[in-house]
Parts: C-alpha cells; sequence; structure tokens
C-alpha cells in the first residue's frame, strides 16, 4: 500500500501534536489595545444602542439638532398636500377654479380679507345660492369640505390658500380655528352672498 | 479546553453572544416597530403597498432581481443652507450681510449662527437640512434609507450588488408604468448600452387580434415582435411595475431628516 | 500505533466518505457550469431572454448554493469523519448514518437548487433554498454530527488536539445558524421588516467567514504538521486563535451604509478590526509549522493546503477592509465583495478541502490515486483559476465603485472572471475524475470478490468491504 499513495508523508503516518510553547505576549496586548480603540470607536459611530441613531449622526442629540423646525415652511407644506387632495380638486392647484363652475382663489377678495374668520366657515358649513367673486357671479353649491378636517389641517389649508398665488395675507392658526369652529358647528351651510356678508370680520 | 464540553461551551458563549446581538436585539427593537409619521406632518408612514405590488414583490424575489439591483440608499452626511426668505425692513443692510456670510454647506451650528445674526439685521430667514451623500448626488434618491422604509416588506429585498442602479426610490424617480413594462421587455429600447437581460418571459406575444390590445407595447423596430404579433403584459409583468412604482422614500422622518424642496406625498403614483 | 489498526481505521470510513465526496464533486461542476451560464449573461444577455429557468437572478444564487451546499459543507463533513476517525484511533461509530444522511442532504441540495430555478426561491442571500430542502439539509447535518461526536467521544486519547476543538465547534455553530436563520427568514411568520436583513447578514457571516475558517483551519492545523513531519506551533497559541476567531469572527458581517440603526455596523466594524488578531496567530502558527518542514512537494496535497492557508488569510482580510467605513464606502456595493466570498469559498476552503481529500482517500480506499497526476494539474488549474476570477473581480469592483457603479467599465473584467470560472470547472473535473475512478474501481473489485466468494464458497475468503 505504501509506494502506491503518491502522498508526501513518511509512513507510517503518526498523527499530529502540538507543541506546547506559550503564547507570545504581545499578541495579548495588541487585543487589548484593538479592544480599546474599538471602545472609542463605538462610542462616537454606534449611537448607543438608539433605534432612531442612523450614520451620519453619531448621537440622539445631535440627531435632533438636525430636525427642521415646525416653521411657515412646514405648515404651508401641511396645507398644499392638504388642498391639493381636498380642494384643489374643484378650485385648481393653481387656484384658478373652473370657468362657470367653481369660482378662483386666487385674488378672490373673500380670500385676502384681513381677518379669516369669514373665509373659515366657507369649508366648515358649506355654501349655497350666489355669490361674486372678482366681479364675476358664481352659483354653485359647495359642501362642508373643511368640517372633516382637523383643526390643524383646516388652518394648513388656509394659511397656504391665502399665501399662495399672490394672495398675501396672515396665516392661520390652529388654535384660532378651533375657536371659529366651536362657534360654527352644526350650523346648516350658507345661502348667498347675503348672508356670507353678515358673518363678521 | 479539557473535553468536548469544553468546546460545547465555548462554541455557546460565543455564537450566543452574537445571536443576542445581532438575531433577538435586531429583532426586538426593529421588528416590534409601529408605523411612524412623515416629519412634521400627521401621515403615517410606510403605509402598506397596494395588492398588485404585493405580487410584485414576489416577482421580484422570484426572478432574483435583488442579485443585480439594490434598494438601499446610503448618507454620507448632512448639511444645512441658510435660505433668505424675506429682507425684513432693512434690505441693504441685510443684503450686506449675506455677502459676507457663507450660506451653503454649513454644519446646524454655523447655520444656527448664521440665522441668527440675519434674524438680528431684520432679515427672514429659514434653514434647510440637505442630506449629502454619492448615491443622493446620483439621484437615486433624497435621503438614506431606514428600518421603517421596509417595515411591511417580506421578503426584505435589499440587494447586495449594484450591477444596476438602486431600486430604493424608482418609484419617484421613474413613475411611468410603460418605461418600467418596455424597459423589462427591452431593456436597451429605453437605457442604452444597458446590461439588464431582457425579461421576455414576463410577456406574451400574440397575434393582433380584431383591434390592438390596449396593454400593447409600443416598442421600436428594432425590438418589435413580427408584423402581425403584439407583445401584451402578462400578470406577473405588471405587478412588477407596480411594485416598482411603489418603491419610493422620499419623505423626511425623524431619523433622516431633510427639507423637502417640493411638497412630497406617501401616497402611490399614478 | 499499530498499522492494521489504522486500515481498519480509515475502512470504516470508506462508504460514508464516498457517500458524501462523490455527491460533492458532482455539486462542484453542476455548480461551477451554473456560474458560468450566469456570466454568460453579461457577455450575452439576449441569449436566456425567453427561459425564466435561466435567468441571472436564478442561476447566480442556484451556483452559489450548488457550490456552498452542495461541494463545501458535504466535503467538509466527509473530512471531519476521517479527522476524527483517525485523531480518536478508533473506527468511525455508526458508518450508516452518515451513509443515508450523505443521500439525504444531495436529495436536499437537488430538491432546493430546482426550487430556486423555478422561482420559489426564499429571497434572503445563501438562504435561498425552500423549507422542504432546508429541513432535509438540518436532518442530514444532524444526523452526520450523532455519528462525529459519538466517534469523537470514543477516543483513546483523551487530550483534545487543536482541530477537535475548531471542528467540534464548527459541528455545533452550522445547525444554530441554519436553524434561526430559517425559523427568523423563512417560516410562515418571518420576522418583520429589515431585522430580515441583519438575520441574513449574521447567518452569511457565519457561515461563509466563521464556519468555513473552522473547518478549514481545523483541517489545516491536522495535515500541516503531519505533511511536514514537525509539531504544530502551538497548542496554546491554536487556543488563542480558536477562541479570539469565535468571539470576534461571529460580529462580522453588517455592511456599513445598511439601512439599520448605526449601533448595527458600528458593531460590526469593530468587530472586523478585533479580527485581525486571531488572523495574525494563524498565521504565526502557520509559518513557524510549515517553515523548515522537510518536505517539499510540488503541487500534491501539501501545496494544496499551504495555498489555502495563505488565500483564507487574505480573504479575511479583504472581509476587515470591507468593515473599515472609508475603504467600504468605495467597494460596498461592487464586485469586491463577490471577489472576497469567492476568494473564502474557492481560494481558501476548497483548495484546503480537495488537499485533504488527496491526502486521506488514498489511505481510505487501500490503493493510490487512480490519475496522480491529475492532481497537480488541479493544482495549478485552481491557483489560475482562482487568481483570474478574484483579482479581476475585486479590481473590477474597486473601479466600479471609483466609477460611480458603471458596469460597462467592469466588463472587460467580468470577462477575466469567467475565464478564471472555465479553469476551475476544468480543476473540477479532474477532482471528479479521481473520486468517481476510485470509487468505480473499488466497487469493481467489490464485485470481483463477491464473484469470487459465491464462485468458491469452500475458499475462505476476507471479503473486502
Amino acid at each position: 500500500m505504501s509506494d502506491e499513495i503518491k502522498s508526501c508523508s513518511p509512513t507510517p503516518d503518526a498523527e499530529p501534536t502540538a507543541t506546547r510553547s506559550t503564547v507570545p505576549m504581545w499578541i495579548f496586548s495588541l487585543t487589548l489595545v484593538l479592544i480599546f480603540l474599538g471602545a472609542v470607536y463605538f462610542d462616537h459611530h454606534g449611537g448607543w444602542f438608539d433605534a432612531k441613531v442612523y450614520g451620519p449622526y453619531s448621537s440622539a442629540e445631535e440627531l435632533d439638532s438636525y430636525q427642521p423646525k415646525s416653521g411657515a415652511a412646514a405648515l404651508l407644506a401641511q396645507g398644499r398636500k392638504t388642498y391639493e387632495t381636498v380642494c384643489g380638486i374643484c378650485h385648481g392647484t393653481d387656484g384658478l377654479g373652473k370657468p362657470g363652475q367653481f369660482p378662483p382663489l386666487a385674488g378672490s377678495e373673500w380670500v385676502n380679507e384681513k381677518d379669516f374668520k369669514r373665509l373659515a366657515q366657507i369649508p366648515l358649513d358649506g355654501l349655497n345660492g350666489t355669490v361674486h367673486v372678482k366681479g364675476q357671479e358664481w352659483n354653485a353649491s359647495m359642501a362642508a369640505m373643511g368640517a372633516a378636517l382637523s383643526d390643524a389641517d383646516l388652518a394648513a389649508v388656509l394659511t397656504y390658500i391665502r399665501s399662495s398665488w399672490g394672495n398675501n395675507v396672515s396665516a392661520v392658526t390652529a388654535d384660532d380655528l378651533k375657536a371659529v369652529r366651536a362657534g360654527v358647528a352644526g350650523k346648516p351651510a350658507i345661502n348667498g352672498e347675503q348672508q356670507l356678508k353678515t358673518i363678521p370680520e | 479546553m479539557k473535553n468536548g464540553f469544553g468546546v460545547f461551551i465555548a462554541a455557546f458563549i460565543a455564537l450566543g453572544a452574537s445571536w443576542c446581538g445581532f438575531v433577538l436585539a435586531p429583532a426586538v427593537q426593529l421588528s416590534t416597530a409601529k408605523q411612524t409619521t412623515v416629519l412634521n406632518s400627521s401621515d403615517l408612514y410606510p403605509i402598506q403597498r397596494t395588492g398588485d405590488a404585493t405580487l410584485g414583490l414576489q416577482v421580484y424575489r422570484a426572478n432574483g432581481c435583488a442579485a443585480c439591483h439594490t434598494e438601499q440608499i446610503q448618507q454620507d452626511g448632512v448639511v444645512c443652507d441658510v435660505i433668505l426668505t424675506g429682507a425684513g425692513k432693512n434690505p441693504s443692510a441685510v443684503s450686506n450681510l449675506i455677502s459676507t456670510l457663507k450660506l451653503t454647506g454649513l454644519t446646524k451650528e454655523q447655520a444656527d449662527g448664521d440665522s441668527d445674526k440675519i434674524t438680528a439685521a431684520g432679515g427672514k430667514v429659514e434653514i434647510h437640512i440637505v442630506a449629502t451623500g454619492a448615491d443622493i448626488a446620483r439621484g437615486w434618491g433624497v435621503r438614506r434609507s431606514v428600518a421603517a422604509d421596509y417595515l411591511y416588506d417580506s421578503p426584505v429585498q435589499l440587494g447586495g450588488i449594484r450591477v444596476g442602479p438602486d431600486l430604493a426610490d424608482v418609484g419617484t424617480r421613474l413613475s411611468n408604468a410603460n418605461w418600467q413594462l418596455l424597459h423589462l421587455y427591452a431593456p436597451r429600447s429605453v437605457v442604452k448600452n444597458s446590461a439588464m437581460p431582457p425579461f421576455h418571459f414576463l410577456f406574451e406575444s400574440k397575434k393582433i387580434g380584431d383591434v390592438p390590445s390596449p396593454d400593447a407595447l409600443q416598442l421600436p423596430k428594432v425590438f418589435a415582435p413580427p408584423a402581425g404579433y403584439e407583445v401584451v403584459p402578462t400578470d406577473d409583468a405588471k405587478n412588477l411595475a407596480a411594485y416598482l412604482l411603489s418603491l419610493r422614500q422620499d419623505v423626511p422622518l425623524y431619523e433622516a431628516p431633510f427639507t423637502p424642496l417640493q411638497v412630497s406625498t406617501n401616497a402611490p403614483a399614478k | 500505533m499499530n498499522e492494521i489498526s489504522q486500515q481498519k481505521i480509515d475502512a470504516s470510513c470508506r462508504v460514508p466518505l464516498l457517500a458524501l465526496f462523490g455527491g460533492a464533486a458532482l455539486w462542484l461542476i453542476v455548480g461551477l457550469v451554473l456560474a458560468i451560464v450566469a456570466s454568460l449573461t453579461f457577455h450575452m444577455p439576449e441569449k436566456f431572454a425567453n427561459c425564466p429557468l435561466l435567468t441571472y437572478g436564478r442561476v447566480q444564487p442556484a451556483a452559489n448554493d450548488a457550490i456552498l451546499y452542495g461541494f463545501a459543507i458535504p466535503a467538509a463533513l466527509g473530512v471531519m469523519l476521517w479527522i476524527f476517525a483517525r485523531l480518536s484511533q478508533g473506527e468511525l461509530v455508526l458508518p450508516i448514518v452518515p451513509i443515508v444522511a450523505a443521500n439525504i442532504w444531495h436529495l436536499g441540495v437537488l430538491v432546493g437548487l430546482v426550487a430556486i430555478l423555478i422561482g420559489d426561491s426564499i429571497g434572503s442571500q445563501w438562504l435561498e433554498f425552500p423549507r422542504g430542502s432546508s429541513v432535509l439539509l438540518f436532518a442530514a447535518f444532524l444526523l452526520i454530527a450523532i455519528s462525529a461526536v459519538a466517534t469523537f467521544g470514543a477516543r483513546r486519547e483523551r487530550e483534545l488536539y487543536p482541530s477537535h476543538w475548531f471542528l467540534l465547534a464548527a459541528l455545533f455553530w452550522f445547525p444554530w445558524i441554519y436553524s434561526t436563520a430559517n425559523l427568523f427568514l423563512a417560516s410562515s411568520h418571518p420576522v418583520r421588516g429589515v431585522a430580515q436583513a441583519v438575520i441574513g447578514w449574521w447567518f452569511a457571516n457565519n457561515l461563509i467567514f466563521v464556519w468555513l475558517a473552522l473547518v478549514g483551519i481545523g483541517t489545516a492545523f491536522y495535515f500541516l504538521p503531519k505533511l511536514a513531519g514537525k509539531s504544530l506551533h502551538s497548542h496554546y497559541l491554536a487556543l488563542f486563535a480558536f477562541w479570539t476567531l469565535i468571539l470576534f469572527g461571529t460580529w462580522c458581517g453588517i455592511p456599513q451604509g445598511a439601512p439599520v440603526p448605526a449601533w448595527l455596523p458600528g458593531l460590526s466594524s469593530v468587530a472586523s478590526a478585533l479580527t485581525i488578531i486571531p488572523l495574525i496567530a494563524i498565521a504565526v502558527i502557520f509559518v513557524k509549522t510549515v517553515c523548515g518542514a522537510n518536505t517539499d512537494c510540488k503541487g500534491g496535497p501539501f501545496c494544496y493546503i499551504k495555498f489555502g492557508t495563505v488565500t483564507f488569510l487574505l480573504s479575511s482580510l479583504m472581509l476587515i477592509s470591507l468593515g473599515c467605513p472609508h475603504f467600504s464606502k468605495i467597494v460596498e456595493f461592487t464586485w469586491f465583495v463577490p471577489a472576497q466570498t469567492q476568494l473564502q469559498i474557492f481560494g481558501f476552503f476548497a483548495i484546503v478541502i480537495c488537499g485533504a481529500i488527496y491526502e486521506l482517500l488514498p489511505r481510505v480506499m487501500g490503493f493510490g490515486l487512480p490519475f496522480p497526476k491529475f492532481v497537480r494539474v488541479q493544482h495549478w488549474l485552481f491557483m489560475l483559476g482562482i487568481i483570474l476570477l478574484v483579482v479581476s473581480l475585486a479590481v473590477g469592483g474597486i473601479e466600479q465603485g471609483l466609477k460611480n457603479y458603471s458596469l460597462e467599465s467592469s466588463l472587460p473584467f467580468l470577462r477575466v472572471s469567467t475565464t478564471g470560472l472555465l479553469f476551475l470547472l476544468l480543476g473540477s473535473f479532474l477532482f471528479a475524475a479521481n473520486i468517481f475512478a476510485m470509487t468505480f474501481k473499488w466497487k469493481l473489485a467489490l464485485i470481483k470478490s463477491v464473484i469470487a466468494a459465491v464462485k468458491a464458497p469452500m475458499e475462505t475468503s476476507e471479503v473486502k468491504s
């Protein structure tokens, strides 16, 4: 058998053995150094097991500091989004409405009033009958499209309408809107321009 | 170690430790997460994919699309830009001030400092948070991918190698279903020198009946079937296209904030 | 130690090892053919446009799994059984169990590969086999582990040799990672969300890096001193290497830019750096054991195992480099990553295990290799193939990363890598030739002796089985 085996080990093949030399000290020191450096690295980059901290942020505090504040821009963004899904279908994403059907909001005197209370009641209660907008007569009926929206959402929509397409009047806060809503909840739709004008500004 | 039991204990300790760290902890921390909300909004995120898109994910898995495409965007850094929104009562003072300041590519502290200076001079500013990175520069996304993006996916198809472009945000970038179907049938008809193999088996080539099918692909001559035949997508192809269109990661989240340049919605693309 | 007893030990392993190695050799060929078919997609994309079974996304994972589950693991198990038998100085216990298990295993691989090709892949890399297949593989592994542990338990020399630690740990490792991965990812209620990917990465790292390292280094620590005619340097350093490998190596594997909280890639990064330690230890052991060896074989098993150990160090260095965020940013989703896994599987593991098989098989069968020259030719073919495959993919990957992931720039590299695969395929034919020729020769001898026994019932004949 031995001359047929084309291997290089001497026969009979003994099982291997291992020497008992000691482990060199430098490898232990190196391990400890690397563990220390690793701990420092993890401290800087690991986010300390926080589920919300992702690179490039190195800590929860840093992530928090980079949150954009909920300012006017955010309100406008939210308002625009809600407007486009709720109001824009009829009044148009450009605020120009549809001739013969839906009145424009761009440049509308009802939108550009200093106080928003009259404007706010239109989506809260609905509007029927005849209304003049920018000199033109409109005779459609609008359901209470804003009744289902939250205060924050409707305030954002009104803010958006009041500062877009050339309109440039004050924003509406959710708290103000809450007060208006409390006053008009459950009322029937406003009927015509006359009734609209009776609402105090 | 003196005996087999010792070896077993050693292996148990080592593997048990990493099992706790990389199996148990992520399962607890990441899988039990609930829907979160889009930053500065009350919209929920993520929303479940529609039925077609969920079936499309299975087509994606079955055909091993993850062997060439990843679905994860990386972000290398974050910077702030200071944007002037109003000149205030003293425009010349503000504009003099601005010409001395660096207003883009700042850290948050620098941006806050500049913003305070401008506000003190009477101007109105906004600080925009911008995610930066090679993937973002390539237009593959606007922010990094995070765990919330994959909450409802099963199986998660992150991919590991980019033979083709990243698909995490492809629904924003290439939101036309027809383009996706054309690309699946004949990639070179819409992407020059594409290395993607054509997926003819996701389509049927059939004789044109009395009227051409509404679904039939409008192929350029080189890729078109013989005269009298039309190429119609199967359900698999349509579902896969729906899935690709549902791949969007364009809303800011708490863990990946950025200031959207235009309003994005998490509604499915049309 | 008496030679007759060694013959009996070797003979007791004969049928189980042939069952494992025969299938492994076949799957190696199948896997390499599938890999070549997959890579053809880059050179002629239109070719397989009409056939769903041959689309890249199915064939590439099938190729990977065929090589890993079809070739690497059965070959590993066979070598482990023999090493345990030899180190125990006793025959293999319950040899019928590995024979049955080998067949179950190969059936499982077949079912799994067919499932991938028809579109039933689970969808997680290295874990594509669906449940029917994975259950078969798990059961087969446990059966073989029972036989191996029983053989180990029956050892005469109670002190453990370093290879014992590595191989026993490997027997424990695979069932745990495989069952975890399948339960969390492939069951009817998989874990939700991106945790799937994390567990997938944990599994892949523990299988491709840690498990193959445990078996490969354990095998190398057995054969290197034997073939060099020296003692392994040293028992305690090997113990240190073992502990640091399993403690640190198991935590690598989470990619740096992954969509997971920062602590996961952070831990992986630290673990990758710490994995240098076992590499240094293994390198010292290797150099001190092999240098000054009085044997010098060209292209024989000793060369295989030496080459394999060195490439293990290289492939682990590549893995560690992936844990460095700055480097990973360039190469993360490029061909560099498969280059590293191919170096680990082919350059390290396949070579070490082939060398081990060439060394042990003549002893087990009781006669020499039918084609001894093939060993040297295969050595050169494998070396050339691996260099072409890995270097081209690695360089192509770095270039791909620097050039914005464009595929055009990496096409020439892919052509070179396909050539590398062809060389590997040729080498695998030679490997299979030797194994099948040996099996055939043995079966022929068996049939002849049975016929002789039947023909001459009066003569007492020792049936060598």
